[in-house]
């Protein structure tokens, strides 16, 4: 990461089109259309926000442009308020946070398409409606937006006006730099790759949601105010429906989360159909939307993420061509020694956890049911695990292990039984939260967010001791710069204990099953949990990888003095770390007690391999 | 009394229409888990269809319902082949990102072949005369929307629960690759959903045009957003709840239209239909009429 930020670096350049203007270089309107670009470029920065990062769909920005300029119109107008454009603008900000909060409050707590349904109705009740009030818009006849003013030099000059737009772009450029360095950003990456993931990592998935629309709704209504200003009106008609939907397609075009390809893709809509028209005709109106919808399609068929994704992917490959050639030698029996798991002191952030003796019971899960429509998952199971134990938890497919993880991490509520962690009850406690009382997890299909590389996906992992504030996080004053340092400096030891040195930047989907699981492993490990629960940790490893894992987790368990709780289908595995074995079988606790003595119970062999064998079994 | 009469019989009559779109949207959402956002815009491109063929080539209203219908039908197969098809594994967020294109590129197509400012205008199917009830002349071909949007409703209804074809649409929602497995013709499944989809949003336009009396760009996508409220209301995963829900919207916006038809504050109908989605998801997203089934519905 550069030492000075690049839109620090280049916001001097902002006064260039004042001195160019005045040397007499390109007609006033062609600095028009640049202000242009500025301002699409502003809307679709806001609408990555929400879309490129946090992956949910607005189809109402433009209109929460028209909140941010009506708002500036209402604070400037000469015959209202007259404030000067400057203070508008934090005002223009703070209207288009608000709104989306309203909106975003009964959309965001669900999941899925919701958020779309609320903005595309919200655009209708303010075009055809809202924005048609008197006090706000005049109708068609509209309010003035004047140009900033200092003293007695007005901004007429569009380009004088541009060197304000290129200022304010920049400093919204800041802020976004500011979120994705921070775990704000990784939170909302996370959020959107794998919402249980992310709550798995201690991220208040709904929050964060809701989070990543008031931000995008405060960068839209600064992009409104821009773009009010630059074209010095605005009424009821300024803010259509379709301008709300160019914007998703500049947005997902450009590369959904990639800050310079929405710079890129907005300058080329906004500029597009002024040349395009220019150049060949009027016949060639509108085909910008044409083309640019037909684009958009295209595009999401192949490229979900957009075209920055697309040839980010192309380099990625290039780059991680060597990454795969080690793993291809890495395979098989020869397969290395698992490193050692990070042994990482307990993390300043956390509160106070009380301390677990050898021998009390760390996690409690009593007489738990849960039912999926008609089917009974689990019925009053109950599972104890005592402080420094590796407890196995072994039955057929279909036995209700998952789900008992999934009732007690906190992504799945039963409909009866309790939970608790440490001797508190948390059976009322979202996943996010059971994460900071103590409560590791891992995933059977690998609980990491992909896209993203092994370093961020630690810094995820620690997100419950992130401990510095939202507005900490934009504006790098405060806590955020030196927990960020220590979070980092947490994960480079991590990768370094893990040896994993080369992929530290490498996204996580690269890697071979085999690392994603350390890695993965490493991420639950990295907060220091009390509990961890592993879902079938040794799922898709050679036998020889298999006894590396059993030396682990003897390690976290001797070493790193904590406790696990294992889900296992290697019934070799569990016989040789186990101290206690629980059987599940039909979403009931079949049995309980010391391993080897458990699996031979006939009830238990019935379970597995079904009756008449049990003699054949017993002998083995 | 004849106020509230009024309010019924609009309420009622426009209800019809909505239900008739959250009948659409709640079977592409059963379907596919997906919301269709250019399903009333397809709507809008059968009802120019259906304006070419009867004021351009003067054949008979039937003719311009029959094009309607067909090319709406088209659409939604097109799309479906070239688009929703290559997506299979894609999310539903995803999906729905594709039917935004496939909105603005129909409203951007409408826009400039057809050209945004001067209306189409769109006849009567029924030429009869129609019934007075409180004061409000409802047109046979009112009466003739609203009982065709029930028997849309039931016909699905009937369809989704009692055939092997529509468990397969079901299944498919839930599943789209382990469905193929069991041998459920997946292609037929989707074509099927998002064609019929279409030819409802196409019947839903044509049957509310007449009262209109013209058509432009954005006409039923307005009607869409109704039905996507009728649909919120109804639970977004029952079709009799979408019918119903069209009912309750149509209802709301016909009461609002009249409590403040002296108001400054311009065509409320839009803001109270807002208000009521923001309400419903606040306070009970699984719909306010019962959840018939599972469905999709549990992961929106």
């Amino acid at each position: 990461m550069r030492r000075v930020p690049l839109p620090l670096l280049l916001a001097p350049l902002a006064f260039l089109p004042a001195l160019l203007s005045r040397a007499g270089l390109f007609g006033d309107d062609v600095w028009f259309n640049a202000g242009l670009a500025v301002c699409y470029a502003a809307a679709g920065l806001s609408l990555n926000m929400l879309m490129g990062y946090a992956g949910q769909i607005s189809l109402g920005q433009f209109t929460l442009l028209g909140v941010g300029a009506f708002m500036s119109g209402w604070l400037t107008g000469a015959d209202r308020l007259a404030l000067p454009f400057m203070a508008a603008v934090p005002a223009a900000a703070a209207a288009g946070a608000a709104v989306a909060l309203v909106i975003g409050v009964p959309a965001l707590r669900l999941r899925g398409l919701y958020l779309a349904v609320v903005t595309i109705a919200f655009t209708y009740a303010a075009q055809l409606s809202v924005f048609k009030i008197d006090a706000i818009s005049r109708g068609s006849a509209g309010v003035e937006l004047p140009r900033p003013q200092i003293d007695d030099f007005i901004m007429t000059r569009n380009a004088d006006y541009l060197v304000v737009l290129l200022l304010l772009l920049a400093m919204l450029w800041l802020f976004d730099r500011a979120v994705t360095g921070s775990k704000i950003g990784r939170a909302f990456q996370a959020v959107r790759a794998d919402e249980a993931v992310a709550a798995s990592f201690g991220v208040d998935v709904g929050r964060y949601k809701l989070l990543a629309f008031v931000l995008s709704g405060a960068f839209a209504g600064v992009a409104g105010a821009m773009y009010g200003h630059l074209i010095q009106f605005a009424n009821s008609e300024s803010f259509p429906f379709d301008r709300s939907l160019l914007l998703v397609v500049i947005v997902v075009i450009g590369g959904l989360g990639s800050r310079v390809g929405v710079l890129i893709s907005a300058a080329f809509y906004a500029l597009w159909p002024v040349y395009i028209v220019k150049a060949f005709g009027d016949g060639f109106r509108g085909t910008d939307l044409i083309v640019g919808a037909a684009l958009l399609m295209f595009t999401v068929a192949r490229h979900p993420g957009g075209l920055a994704e697309a040839w980010g992917e192309g380099a990625e490959r290039r780059r991680a061509r060597h990454v795969e050639v080690e793993d291809a030698n890495g395979e098989g029996d020869t397969e290395p020694p698992m490193p050692k798991l990070p042994e990482l002191p307990r993390p300043s952030g956390l509160p106070e956890r009380p301390a677990a003796t050898s021998g009390d019971w760390v996690l409690r899960a009593t007489g738990v049911s849960v039912s999926f429509g008609g089917l009974q998952a689990l019925r009053d199971a109950s599972i104890e695990v005592r402080a420094n134990r590796i407890v196995g938890l072994i039955g057929p497919n279909g036995a209700g292990k998952t789900t008992l993880f999934n009732a007690v991490s906190g992504l799945l509520r039963p409909d009866s039984g309790r939970v608790e962690l440490l001797g508190e009850d948390i059976t009322a406690l979202p996943a996010h939260a059971r994460a900071r009382k103590g409560l590791g997890r891992t995933f059977q299909l690998i609980g990491l967010a992909r896209d993203l590389s092994v370093t961020e996906n630690l810094l995820l992992a620690q997100h419950v001791v992130a401990g510095y504030s939202v507005g900490s996080a934009l504006t790098r004053v405060g806590s955020a710069n030196s927990v960020e340092r220590e979070l980092r400096s947490r994960a480079a030891e991590a990768i370094a204990a893990l040896g994993f040195e080369q992929y530290a930047h490498a996204p996580v989907k690269r890697l071979s099953h085999g690392q994603q699981r350390i890695v993965e492993l490493g991420c639950a490990l990295v907060t220091a949990p009390e509990v961890v629960l592993l879902d079938e940790p040794s799922a898709g490893m050679s036998p020889g990888a298999a006894e590396n894992l059993a030396v682990r987790l003897r390690d976290i368990r001797d070493e790193l003095r904590r406790t696990v709780l294992l889900i296992e289908h290697n019934i070799p595995l569990v016989l040789d770390v186990c101290d206690e074995l629980y059987v599940l079988a039909g979403g009931e606790l079949l049995a309980r007690g010391e391993p080897l003595e458990v699996v031979r119970r006939p009830e238990v062999i019935e379970a597995y391999l079904g009756r008449g064998l049990e003699h054949e079994a017993a002998t083995a | 009394m004849n106020d509230i009469g009024q309010v019924l019989v609009l309420g009622l009559v426009s209800g019809g229409i909505y239900g008739l779109f959250a009948l659409g949207i709640v079977l592409v959402y059963r379907g596919t888990g997906a919301l269709n956002f250019a399903q009333g815009e397809i709507g809008t491109f059968g009802l120019y269809a259906a304006w070419y063929v009867d004021t351009r080539l003067g054949l008979p209203w039937i003719a311009g319902a029959v094009a309607a219908i067909g090319v709406a039908i088209l659409l939604g197969l097109a799309f479906e082949a070239a688009i929703v098809r290559s997506m299979v594994e894609a999310s539903r967020v995803t999906v729905a990102v594709a039917t935004v294109g496939l909105l603005l590129f129909l409203l951007a197509v409408e826009t400039r072949y057809f050209g945004g400012a001067s209306p189409r205008p769109i006849e009567h199917p029924i030429k009869a005369s129609g019934v007075e009830l409180f004061g409000i002349v409802v047109s046979p071909t009112q009466i003739l929307a609203l009982v065709l949007a029930a028997a849309v409703g039931v016909g699905f209804t009937v369809l989704l629960r009692r055939t092997d074809f529509g468990l397969g649409v079901l299944a498919a929602a839930q599943d789209p690759v382990a469905v193929r497995l069991v041998g459920v013709r997946l292609r037929r499944v989707s074509a099927f959903v998002w064609g019929a989809g279409a030819a409802v949003s196409a019947l839903g336009a044509l049957f509310i045009a007449p009262t209109v009396g013209f058509v432009t760009p954005g006409y039923a996508t307005v009607l869409f957003l109704s039905g996507l409220a009728a649909a919120v209301v109804g639970g977004l995963n029952s079709l009799p709840g979408a019918f119903a829900g069209g009912i309750v919207i149509g209802l709301v916006e016909a009461t609002t239209g009249r409590v403040f038809v002296d108001s400054s504050l311009p065509d409320v109908r839009f803001l109270a239909v807002f208000l009521v989605i923001l309400a419903v998801l606040l306070l009970r997203p699984q719909g306010l009429l019962r959840a018939i089934g599972t469905g999709a519905g549990a992961k929106a």
